[in-house]
């Protein structure tokens, strides 16, 4: 007995790694990266797998690969979208960064000729401290948070590099002050030179400059990150690059994420004398995050889309929580990723992902099992044919009207990403659908909780989008002109709503058809004339957003294609360790089930707890410092005394399950309840919820959470 | 009932407050030594511990086996790019390394114990490389060509150099992944900023895919959003065990046998016994007065040189501060400033310490 339960420690667990297995040989077939090999799959990853005879096997299996196949497509499609929009977006500013940096290369080239006698002699000629001048760029971020310009800063090098220059993408990590000069040079080699050397002098640099053509285009450096260098390297950096800024015409590119302000603060004086500065904008992460979601979850550009609920939870955590691109377009494929694991008949969603819909699109027989096919009217076979391109059609509808709105919206500049939010709650549209629009929805709308995607972010009353509606109204007739021009652009395609808004542009032509010397009378009857035409448009929104603007978990097997379990999405993007696992150990017995420590109120320590959930619940009685001593004698009170009590009570009444507890160990020694005592404070040392007693208090341990 | 909730909560929250706020100072506060414990000796301590019989045995193993129906969904999420990051209370290590043998058969396995005190991250990656270079060397060369350069021994090779190697291009038709599977990133020898950076940078690599474990509650904070968002990826799993921590428990200090005064009296007379007895003369010396003086901060240096002068202990400065060097060395003495300037020296035990080890080495 004894001798099974020593520790059992391997060799493997001592090294500090180990190969535990190389890939097996099986993978040398050429494998899809979807499909992976059946024999491997024992747990299937469809939850329905009821049936196990060999057809319905298969099918799951063939079933799962194309799930897994669509999932593949879906994110490639989401993934170039993403891509294609932010360059769109960033297309302006690089441009007309590489024309700087042309205009820079050549104002270093007219001011001094570069020629190879210079180059090898062993230090460079400086004329006069004037000219050794370093071109530099400020790109500002609006953005404090910079992860979403490391993508930005990745293109621009890709992008400038297409013009010929030399690059060189550098960040912070390199201008540590560990590493020191030395380290920015080498990365800043490795990168000119392409690996072909490891040594750190800038000399290779420029006799690499002089070889071949390499002379004809700039030496471009990118710093991304210049607010988290370390300030004596950068200062360093640049005092260098200036002494031979005459043999290597290098031109600096500085991400700045807080202000203009920042590279005379953070540089020494006579770094910043040397630099010649120009400065760039970059977009507002708003804007560009308006752009992705009109690509990607407007209009229906992959066959993915995500229900309200998690429409919602990725809005705060933009709004609230992390303001960057970055985690928003993480959030989108975690979402996916979940969605195609978990939603087994996701195998048909290609036929929502076709730009032209195949004829055998219909959904699958399982789907009428759908919660949101249960309340349908008309026959069920029927549904099932129409199947995807009916709901296409509905969400075709459906971004038009939402983008109509964001027409409207982008001068007040409402976001893109609220009134995405709000076109999708459910119970708005039956509101709206119930109610008249045009009174406000519901002020007593219940206000739901949900515990970080809520609704805490107050809506003004009357909701987005009536209020967005309402300022058509208000619009001159030049801006609505514009409107109606815009709105003809967005429903194009959309023959149901295009109709109504090619008759309002008549209208609108025919007023302007007006004699263009006006009297008094008749710019007041214009007006009034312009104020019945806006009233028209803003009654043509109205009744487009209360008959098309159907929200994705109003249509029938939506869940085919839509994700809604934003739970599952938050745990999976962010941890909450701190909580869970004092959760862990404050209610063991909710993982672990066991009947023995079954209490009606929990928190309840009893002595057939896992010792370390004990020990934690004991805790929870102490302040901030715990006294040992007493923690210790309240342990062993409680794992010594309640096994007197089974044993009392299995005299009473010698029921099956008393007498298994009393098959414990009756008498637990001193050194046994130390032993435990111990291993249940280094398990709550390795959680990270105590703190070891110090020299000055050796007889208290300190307790580092209070609450959850 | 939900009003109740609320009131509870609320009451749970001045509660805590209150708890976290308690100052020591309170007359409140227990003041119980743990001398008072009739401590086991540590070796017996120890044998104790690793007898300690388990708990719920059964229960753990149905929880760990529950997992398993979770193998697919990781192994999807891990090919596509994200990391795993389990964590919950118990240890994960079985659970980790069976998920890798069961459902990560295709990409190569290299195990980092995290809980270890030191771990050098370059050989992991230099092993990460031989393995990921072993297995593009087995693909059909039709594809990837060009990607394998001529072979320079790895572990001559620098980081930089490494990295650039496990980030190398993919053969369209066939991904090669070596997974990482890290036990305790949170751990002590990898808690420091360099090394999380560095994982970060083998993280986002194309042939790398990681699984790795924490346990300690605050350890998101050794992340930066690039780290987190960009190089890691994290994907979180909560998967508590209960499972003991064995052998991550294993470099800790026991409580009860570390830190309590007979422990540090034994250390402490191991080391004196094995000084000169010149030394151990100088040591009492400063003992005595230690004890003579419970309140002072401690014996000013030119005293100690003065009184061990009259005694014939030492002759000189030099001679004297030799021993305490090697005081210091082990923690005998200590230097603290006094409150007019001058530097003196104490021993950092209790009174009753310090009784036992001038007893025991008078013996």
């Amino acid at each position: 007995m004894a001798t099974a339960d020593e520790v059992h420690i391997s060799d493997n667990d001592l090294k500090p790694f180990f190969v535990l297995h190389k890939a097996s040989n099986s993978q040398q077939h050429a494998r899809k990266p979807v499909g992976r090999t059946s024999r491997k799959v024992k747990v299937n990853l469809s939850s329905s797998l009821a049936a196990s005879d060999e057809s319905q096997l298969l099918d799951d299996q063939l079933h799962k690969n194309s799930r897994m196949k669509n999932f593949h497509d879906a994110w490639v499609k989401i993934e170039s979208t993403i891509k294609d929009v932010l360059h769109n977006i960033n297309a302006d500013v690089f441009n007309e960064i590489n024309g700087w940096v042309q205009k820079s290369f050549g104002a270093i080239c007219s001011s001094g000729k570069l020629d190879t006698n210079k180059a090898t002699c062993s230090y460079p000629i400086v004329t006069d401290v004037t000219s050794n001048q370093i071109f530099t760029a400020f790109v500002v971020m609006s953005n404090i948070e910079f992860v979403d310009d490391l993508q930005t800063f990745a293109d621009l090098g890709v992008h400038l590099q297409s013009h010929g220059c030399h690059m060189a993408n550098l960040s912070s990590v390199d201008f540590s002050a560990k590493s020191g000069i030395g380290g920015c040079l080498r990365s800043l080699l490795r990168q000119i030179l392409n690996g072909s050397t490891d040594a750190a002098d800038i000399s290779i640099l420029a006799s690499w400059y002089m070889e071949h053509d390499n002379y004809k285009n700039p030496v471009v450096v990118i710093i991304e990150d210049m607010d988290r260098c370390s300030a004596s390297v950068l200062s360093d950096f640049i005092l260098m690059l200036s002494e031979w800024v005459i043999k290597i015409p290098v031109i600096l590119i500085l991400g700045v994420a807080t202000t203009l302000e920042a590279p005379k603060n953070i540089l020494s004086s006579k770094a910043v004398q040397h630099l010649s500065p120009s400065k760039f904008f970059l977009g507002h992460p708003t804007d560009r995050l308006d752009a992705i979601i009109e690509a990607v979850l407007v209009k229906p550009c992959s066959g993915f889309l995500v229900g309200h609920k998690v429409a919602a939870f990725i809005r705060n955590c933009f709004l609230r929580q992390d303001g960057t691109l970055t985690s928003f377009v993480r959030a989108v494929k975690m979402a996916i990723v979940q969605h195609f694991l978990m939603e087994p008949l996701s195998f048909t969603v290609k036929g929502l992902l076709d730009e032209e819909v195949a004829e055998a699109d219909a959904w699958p027989r399982q789907a009428l099992d759908l919660p949101s096919c249960m309340r349908l009217s008309e026959p069920k076979s029927e549904a099932l044919l129409s199947g995807a391109s009916q709901m296409k059609e509905v969400l075709n509808l459906w971004s038009s009207v939402v983008l109509c709105l964001h027409e409207v919206g982008k001068n007040q500049r409402t976001t893109l990403l609220d009134l995405y939010d709000e076109a999708l709650d459910p119970k708005l549209y039956n509101l709206r659908n119930s109610d008249h629009l045009e009174v406000k929805p519901d002020p007593q709308r219940p206000s739901w909780n949900y515990d970080m995607h809520g609704q805490s972010f107050e809506r003004q009353k009357g909701g987005l989008i009536s209020r967005t509606i309402r300022q058509i109204r208000d619009l001159p007739p030049a801006a609505l002109h514009q409107l109606l021009e815009k709105w003809d652009k967005q429903t194009e395609g959309v023959d149901m709503i295009h109709e109504k808004v090619k008759e309002l542009r008549l209208q609108e032509d025919d007023n302007l058809k007006e004699p263009p010397t006006r009297s008094r009378k008749q710019t007041i009857r214009n007006n009034g004339n312009s104020d019945k035409l806006s009233e028209k448009a803003a009654a043509l929104i109205t009744c487009m957003t209360r008959e098309h603007m159907q929200p994705i978990e109003c249509i029938p097997f939506h869940e085919i294609v839509c994700f809604r379990n934003a739970d599952k999405l938050q745990a999976a993007l962010v941890g909450d360790p701190r909580k869970r696992i004092q959760l862990d150990l404050l209610e063991c017995n909710k993982f672990l089930k066991c009947s023995c420590c079954c209490t009606k109120s929990h928190n309840v320590p009893i002595s057939s707890m896992h010792d370390t959930s004990l020990m934690y619940t004991l805790a929870q009685e102490h302040g901030n410092l715990i006294n040992l001593h007493d923690w210790y004698q309240s342990f062993k009170a409680v794992i010594s005394q309640t096994t007197v009590k089974d044993k009392h009570k299995s005299k009473v009444s010698p029921s099956p399950k008393k007498r298994k507890i009393t098959a414990q160990p009756q008498i637990i020694t001193e050194a046994s309840a130390q032993a435990r005592f111990c291993r249940a404070v280094t398990e709550l040392q390795i959680t990270g919820l105590l703190r070891m007693p110090s020299k000055r208090r050796q007889d208290y341990v300190q307790r580092v959470a209070f609450g959850l | 009932m939900e009003d109740h909730d609320i009131d509870e909560d609320e009451f749970e929250f001045s509660r805590n407050y209150f708890l976290a706020k308690e100052s020591g100072k309170s007359g409140k506060k227990s003041a119980r030594k743990l001398s008072e414990i009739d401590l086991v000796d540590e070796q017996d301590l120890r044998a104790e511990v690793s007898k300690i019989e388990p708990k719920h045995e059964k229960e753990i193993a149905s929880l760990i086996d529950s997992y398993k129906s979770l193998y697919n969904e990781w192994a999807f999420e891990l090919q596509y790019g994200f990391g795993l990051l389990l964590y919950g209370f118990g240890s994960k290590k079985t659970l980790i390394e069976d998920f890798a043998s069961t459902a990560l058969t295709e990409y190569s396995v290299i195990v980092v114990n995290g809980y270890l005190q030191s771990i050098n991250l370059k050989q992991v990656a230099t092993a990460m490389a031989e393995v990921l270079w072993e297995q593009l060397k087995l693909q059909p060369r039709s594809a990837s060509g060009g990607s394998i350069k001529s072979q320079q021994p790895f572990n001559s090779r620098s980081m930089d150099d490494l990295i650039a190697f496990l980030d190398g291009p993919h053969a369209p038709e066939n991904e090669s992944f070596v997974c990482l599977v890290i036990h305790n990133i949170d751990g002590p020898g990898l808690r420091d900023s360099e090394s999380q950076h560095l994982l970060a940078r083998i993280a986002a690599c194309s042939h790398v895919r990681v699984v790795a474990s924490i346990d300690h509650v605050n350890a998101p904070l050794l992340w930066d959003k690039k780290m987190v968002h960009v190089q890691f990826n994290w994907c979180w799993h909560h998967v508590p065990t209960f499972a003991p921590y064995k052998i991550e428990g294993v470099f800790h200090p026991l409580i009860l046998a570390h830190g309590s005064a007979s422990q540090s009296v034994k250390t402490a007379t191991i080391v004196l016994q094995s000084l000169t007895p010149n030394a151990q003369s100088v040591f009492k010396v400063l003992a005595q007065h230690q004890l003579a003086h419970p309140d002072d901060e401690g014996m000013p240096i030119d005293v100690l040189f003065t009184s061990c002068r009259e005694r014939f202990l030492v002759s000189s400065l030099v001679t004297l501060n030799s021993h305490l060097t090697e005081f210091k060395d082990h923690e005998l003495v200590k230097l603290r400033r006094h409150s007019d300037g001058q530097d003196c020296l104490y021993i950092p035990l209790s009174k009753d310490a310090l009784e036992k080890l001038v007893q025991e080495i008078n013996q």
